[in-house]
Parts: structure tokens; sequence; C-alpha cells
């Protein structure tokens, strides 16, 4: 065969994607251990690692001809080989220029997957191999490493202040006084966030008591590779991982261990098969309830007992495939920090995160598909919820900010958790945008769900620019959507001045789950369990007409009913008694009116791609045991559908 | 409107599967078609499009099913014995039709199709690829993309 098979071709590139995945962890990894380690302390074997991760991203990009990958990570070795070898510090700006070297690598790499051009990434390129050539340019001569009684590196840094001027404190000054301490390798004026400008001497000198009693004229010194602790005041990210324990030792723990990669779709196969014997073995109970009347009694009692057996054993069948999909949450937390520490840098915040539960096992599945969403979330919390240092200072609040990301397993549900301890949301805004919605309760409380709605509305967003922070990527819209369609819940929870929780509940894993089987007319749905609270019965006298909605006095509440029948058009035959399915609670509450409610099962999940029958209030189908196709309700869907009603009513009267 | 006489070498001949729909013979490429089946019950989806009779779980995939009579203008008929289910592929989707009768597969010289002409502007002709005459017969060849896609599916 001289063509290229297709199918292998795209099996190669996702092998090369999930390596290169791997290898892009790893380098953040090693970088994000780098950070803040004085150059004395660099430990080799991160910068090894490093160097390795990126001669392999090289090599494995040269195989797929992915050139522009290639070439960044040919140049990310040449700066990696330059530290090694002592010749330019393992400074911030350094890493700095690697941390966006591996960033524009990703973003090569995802537009390569995503099919799409790649980005033009000249200036980074351009960087690292300034960073590589030329110790004296950004990078910043290793001295560090100088034995200990001879001269050491320093770096010096002076900020020029009016009021030093009047003291007749000037650059020219305190570089002649430099000039008496030590040797002056480099001069670099760097311009702060603030606009001003400070300069950093690059110096070598034995007597740092020279150094400090520089101090009352401005001027703050560290060894190299170390930014002179004063001159913070562009905020740099302070990332803080308090369940890793230190950096080093994280990095030196990614020994080989007893593993195999396995192709998602192999285990989806597998995961599938497992379902269909679900399937196959509810039609064979269905079949022995029908001959139960044919077979002896003692015959028909060992067949039962086999038939249990082989449930059990089913649903061993299906956790152990199930277990063998999960992944720790910990693979997309690991990201954050890289994100926050960018976005912190570029909105001069400070923000800490703070990362529990890492080690939450999640399905792979799941997992990805939440990674944008999660992405979002903790854009959002630095964009919009941390304030400014000078705004918490200003409310008495810690000048860091704090999100915390964290995560844990309830039942069958793993909860994540994406907490700020920022201004909270700014509802009278929030009001402003959707002055048709009333958000407040009649004790004047809050109403989440309605609060939710609005946010998670396509297009919202309180500020009139999209900023780069919040601007960029999916909307809460779509985090909304993504949880809803993996069958989970989003909570929002909001104080003005103490923060904002978002809480995302997901199933644990997909494919099968209980279900509430339920009749309208001649059809059948099911309802993911999970979703509902109750199930009541309905006298249809009881119910009373209140412009479009229909409500039940339930518990002394009015509780809003979805008549489905109505919704999805089905006839029915008037009954005297109706089952309401109650999802939801409190004020999110709606009841679910069928005909009748027709027991439980377990039942395997299949997603409805085409968009022939894509509509809304369905989320998936399902076979029950005699064959029959019969649809999943999209509970989330059909309540919202309750909720925004009235105001199509009022757009249809203006 | 595609021109096959024009753009296939003269002597091409490719395989299709006829069917039957309210009394005229239809063909589709036998190459588009993944698999033929009884079908015995489709269980509808609420406000789905109008010719969209709803969906099955066909070897193990769910594939919606779009009813031909439906979809030409004609009444529907009741399922029976002779109603057979041909799931096309378009693109990366599975896509069901409901055909009366499905029976024989066929070779057609791409030299006895000609386009639709405005004379079969009849129910089905906005979904035509072309018109085969083979003797006495007439096969009108469905043009599947048309036939899935051609009006906007409703709003979701």
């Amino acid at each position: 065969m001289t063509e290229r098979d297709p199918r292998f071709e795209s099996s190669f590139m996702d092998d090369y994607f999930a390596e290169a995945d791997e290898h892009l962890l790893a380098v953040r990894r090693c970088l994000l251990a780098l950070d803040g380690v004085r150059a004395a302390d660099v430990s080799s074997a991160v910068l090894e690692e490093l160097f390795r991760s990126c001669h392999s991203l090289k090599g494995i990009s040269a195989m797929v001809e992915l050139r522009e990958a290639e070439l960044l990570a040919h140049h990310m070795e040449s700066g990696l080989r330059a530290i090694r070898q002592g010749e330019v510090a393992p400074d911030a700006a350094n890493l700095e220029t690697l941390l966006a070297g591996a960033n524009a690598l990703e973003a090569v790499i995802v537009a390569r997957r995503q099919g799409q051009v790649p980005p033009s990434e000249e200036a980074t390129i351009a960087a690292l191999r300034r960073l590589a050539i030329s110790p004296a340019g950004t990078g910043t001569p290793v001295t560090a490493t100088a034995p200990l009684d001879g001269p050491r590196g320093w770096r010096a840094t002076f900020v020029p202040s009016a009021a030093l001027v009047a003291r007749g404190i000037k650059v020219d000054t305190i570089r002649a006084r430099l000039l008496e301490v030590g040797k002056i390798l480099s001069v670099t004026p760097n311009v702060q966030a603030n606009g001003g400008i400070a300069f950093e001497f690059d110096i070598q000198t034995e007597d740092e008591a020279a150094l400090a009693a520089l101090s009352p004229d401005g001027v703050f010194y560290a060894p190299a590779g170390e930014p002179a602790a004063p001159v913070t005041a562009e905020a740099p990210a302070s990332i803080d991982e308090p369940s890793s324990g230190p950096r080093a030792r994280e990095v030196a723990s990614a020994a080989p261990g007893n593993f195999v990669r396995v192709d998602l779709g192999r285990l989806d196969d597998l995961m599938r098969v497992a379902g269909d014997l679900v399937v196959t073995r509810s039609r064979l109970e269905d079949t022995l309830r029908r001959v139960e009347r044919h077979v002896p009694a003692r015959e028909f009692r060992l067949l039962q007992e086999h038939d249990s057996l082989m449930e059990r054993q089913l649903r061993d069948l299906r956790d152990g495939i199930m277990r063998v999909r999960l992944v720790p949450v910990g693979e997309v937390f690991r990201r954050m920090p890289f994100v926050v520490r960018d976005l912190a840098r570029d909105s001069g915040k400070r923000v800490q995160l703070e990362i529990a539960g890492q080690s939450t096992e999640i399905d792979k599945f799941l997992i990805e598909r939440m990674m944008d969403p999660i992405l979002h979330l903790v854009r959002n919390a630095v964009g919009h919820g941390i304030e400014t240092v000078e705004r918490r200072v200003a409310a008495g609040k810690p000048p860091d900010g704090t999100i915390r990301l964290s995560a844990s397993t309830v039942g069958e549900s793993v909860i994540i958790e994406i907490a700020d301890d920022g201004a909270g949301i700014d509802l009278e805004a929030i009001a402003q945008r959707a002055p048709a919605k009333d958000m407040r309760t009649e004790d004047g409380a809050l109403d989440a769900r309605v609060l939710l709605d609005i946010i998670c509305a396509s297009g919202f967003s309180t500020r009139d620019e999209a900023d780069r922070i919040s601007g960029r990527g999916v909307g809460m819209d779509v985090v909304r959507g993504t949880v809803d369609e993996l069958g989970g819940t989003l909570d929002v929870d909001t104080e003005r001045g103490r923060g904002t929780t978002f809480t995302i509940t997901l199933p644990l894993t997909l494919a099968v789950i209980d279900a509430i089987i339920a009749h309208v007319g001649d059809q059948t749905f099911a309802v993911p369990q999970s979703a509902i609270h109750e199930v009541i019965e309905v006298d249809p006298g009881g119910l009373r007409a209140l412009e479009r909605n229909e409500l039940l006095t339930y518990r002394g509440r009015a509780l809003p009913m979805v008549r489905l029948s109505r919704l999805f058009r089905i006839n029915t035959t008037t009954r005297p008694r109706l089952h309401a399915i109650v999802v939801g609670t409190g004020l999110s509450a709606v009841g679910l009116l069928v005909d009748r409610v027709a027991g439980h099962r377990e039942i395997v999940v299949k997603s409805i791609g085409d968009p022939l029958i894509h509509v809304e209030g369905v989320s998936g189908a399902t076979e029950l045991g005699d064959g029959r196709l019969v649809l999943i309700l999209d509970v989330a869907a059909l309540s919202r559908n309750v909720r925004e009603r009235p105001r199509s009513g009022e757009r249809a009267s203006a | 409107m595609t021109d096959k006489s024009n753009s296939t070498e003269p002597a091409k001949t490719q395989t299709y599967i006829l069917f039957g729909v309210a009394g005229t013979s239809y063909a589709v490429l036998s190459r588009q078609v993944q698999h033929m089946e009884m079908v015995e019950q489709v269980t509808p989806v609420p406000n789905a499009p109008p010719f969209v009779e709803g969906v099955v779980f066909s070897r193990g995939q769910i594939v919606p099913v779009i009813n031909l009579r439906a979809r030409f203008g004609f009444e529907r008929a009741r399922l029976n014995q002779r109603t057979r289910l041909l799931v096309v592929q378009h693109g990366t989707r599975s896509i069901g039709l409901l055909a009366d009768e499905a029976r024989e597969f066929l070779t057609i010289a791409d030299t006895s199709i000609q386009p639709p002409g405005d004379a079969i502007g009849n129910l089905s002709g906005n979904y035509l690829d072309g018109v085969a005459t083979l003797g006495e017969r007439i096969v009108l060849i469905l043009n599947i993309r048309e036939v899935v896609e051609s009006t906007p599916i409703a709003a979701a």
C-alpha cells in the first residue's frame, strides 16, 4: 500500500496529540517548579526533564510535519541548553519567555487539532532565540553558581522617584556608587506596569553589605535570578498549591509506572458492549416473567437466581470498565495555575490559587468536556470576581485575592467548585441588563436560579467591552450548556463583597443511569432519577390555570406545571388522576405532568447528535428491554421552559 | 443542477438500490446505503420537523427517520410488512429513509440518467439528482443531501 491510509493517519495524529499534551504538561509543571527558585537551587533533574520534553516535542512534531511546533520546540530546547550550561540564568524574565514558548506551542498544536491555520508565533520564536544566543539580552549571566567566597552575582534595582531626585539621587548617582561596590555587568531599563521606569543593574560583588547600604537611596537588590523584592508593583501572581507539597518533589515523582495507555474509543466500545448486555439481560427478565406460568416453580426459582446473579456480574463489569475510564481531575486543575498567573499579571491583580481534591476521579470524557467551562469560570473569577489590590485594601480585605478550585466525590456525583473571595456578582448591573426579570423572592432573597438564567443567557456580559480576560473562548451559556448536556447541574452562590462560588455537579460517569419511566398518551419517556425530587399524584381538577401556565398548590406553595402532552403535542384521553414528576427544589421546582409513572429502570444513555432530532426537552435516547426506543427528557431544559414562558408571553402581547 | 452526462465516462455504470414511494420508483446509489431493514415501530420525536417520522435504534446507533412520503408531500401511510428503512450515509451522519417498499439492486449507466427537467417538476422534483429511463421504466434518482437538508430545520 503506497497511499496513506487516512484512518491510520488520524489515529497517528491522535497519538501525537495525546503525547504532545503530556509533554506540554510536563514542560509547564517544570517551569512552574523553577518559578521563584534561586538560580543556585535550580534542580538539574527539573532542567533535565524540561529539556527532554522539549526535545520529544520537537521530534514528534517533526514526525507529523507540524513545522511551527517543531520550530518552537527547537528554540525552547536551545534556550534550555543555554540555561543548563550555565550561560543564561533561569530568572523570572527567562522563565516567562519559556512559558510563552510553551503557550505558543500549545496554540499551534490546538490549531492543528481543530484543523485551523496555526497562529504566527514569530515574536515568541524571536524572544526564544534572543534567550539562547545572548546572555546579556533578556538573559542574565549566571553568576550565582560561582563559589560563595568569591564575588556573587546580584541584581540591584533602582526605581527613580521625585523624592529621590530632590535629594540629588538619579540613576547616574546610583551607577557611580554601584561601580564602587563591584563590577556592573549590564544595566537594563524596564518599564513598569504603572508606567514608571526601573533600572536593573546586574552586578558582581563580594560586599553584600555595601549593596544593603544603598537601600535608603531607592536601591533594592537580590541574588541574580530572583527579582528584587520591593519591585513587585507589577503584581506577579503568586501561585500556591497547598495540597501538592513542595514543587520540586512533585516533579521528581514523574517516574514511569505500571500503566498502559488506552484509546478512549476502545473503552467506549467495551462500555457499549456492556451496555448492550444490560439491555439483553432486561429482555431476558421480561421473557422470564412471561414464561413463569409454564415453568415448574423450582426451575423458575433457579432461572431467577441465575438472572439476578447475572445482573450483579454485569454491574461489576460495568463498574470495572467505568473505573478504567476514571482519571484524576488534577489533570485539568494542573493547567489552572498558569492561566491564573497569566491573567493576574495582565490585569495587575494579585491572586492566590488554591487547589484541593486533585485526586478526585471522574470519567475521562466528562472532564475533557469540562475543561473549557472550568477554564472559563476560573477566568471569570480573575477577571470579574477578584478586585484590584487598591479596591481590596480599601474594602479591608487582604491584597491577595484567593480563588479556590476544588473537587470532591459525593455518592455517584463529582462536585467541582470554583470559588473566589472577590466582589461578588453585581446584581444591580445585572438587573439593568435584564429588567424583565425579577430576581428577588418574596422575602427579598436572591433566586440563584433566575440569576443563573440571566448570566447564562447567550451573549450576556456585564461589561460593555469584551476584555481580554473574559471575552474569549466560551461564554456562560456554553458553560451551562455543557453541564446540562453531561447530565450535571450548575449552581451559583454570590454575596456582595464576599465573593462568588460556582458549583458544578456532574455524574461520575455517563452511560448507565437510573431513570423513571413515564407514559404520556401512547408515548413513553425516561426521566433521569438524579434530577427527580419526588413523584406526586395530581387531581387534574386541582390545577389552576394562570395565563399560559398551570399551577398546583402543593405543600402551601404554587408549583408550576409543564404538561408534557401539550408541550409535545401528544393526544391523551382525560384521566381522573395524573402523575407529576417534581424536579428541582424551592423556587426552581417544576412539575412535569404525565399520564402515569410506570416504575424505575436502569437505562443506557445514548446521546442524540443529529440535528434533525435534536429538540428542546430531549437529551438522549435509550432502549428498553422490549426493543423499543425511548426518549430521555432533558429536565433542565424543560424546567427552564416553564420559567421563561411568561417572558415570551409579554413579548407576544407587546 | 448537476449534469452527469458530461462529467463522467460514457460507459460508466453504477449500482443503485430501487425503492418505491407512493407508487413511484426511486433509486439511491447503493454505496450510499449502509443497510436496509424492516421497521415495526418508530419513536416519534416531539417538535421535530414535520417530515421526520421519529427515531429508531439501528445496529446500536440512534438514527433519525425521514418519512419520504411526508417529505414529498404525500399522505403518510401505515407501516406494514413491506415498509423498509434505508439507512443512508450523509457525511458523518446516518439517516433512515422510510420507503413503502424496497426490493432490487439495479445497475444504471450514467448515460441513461438525465437531469431532472421542468417536466418532472412534480412533488419530489426538488429532491432529485436526475431521471433514469430504463426501457419502459422511469426511475427518479434521489439527492440525499436535498432530502436531508433542503428546508431549514425547525428551531430546537
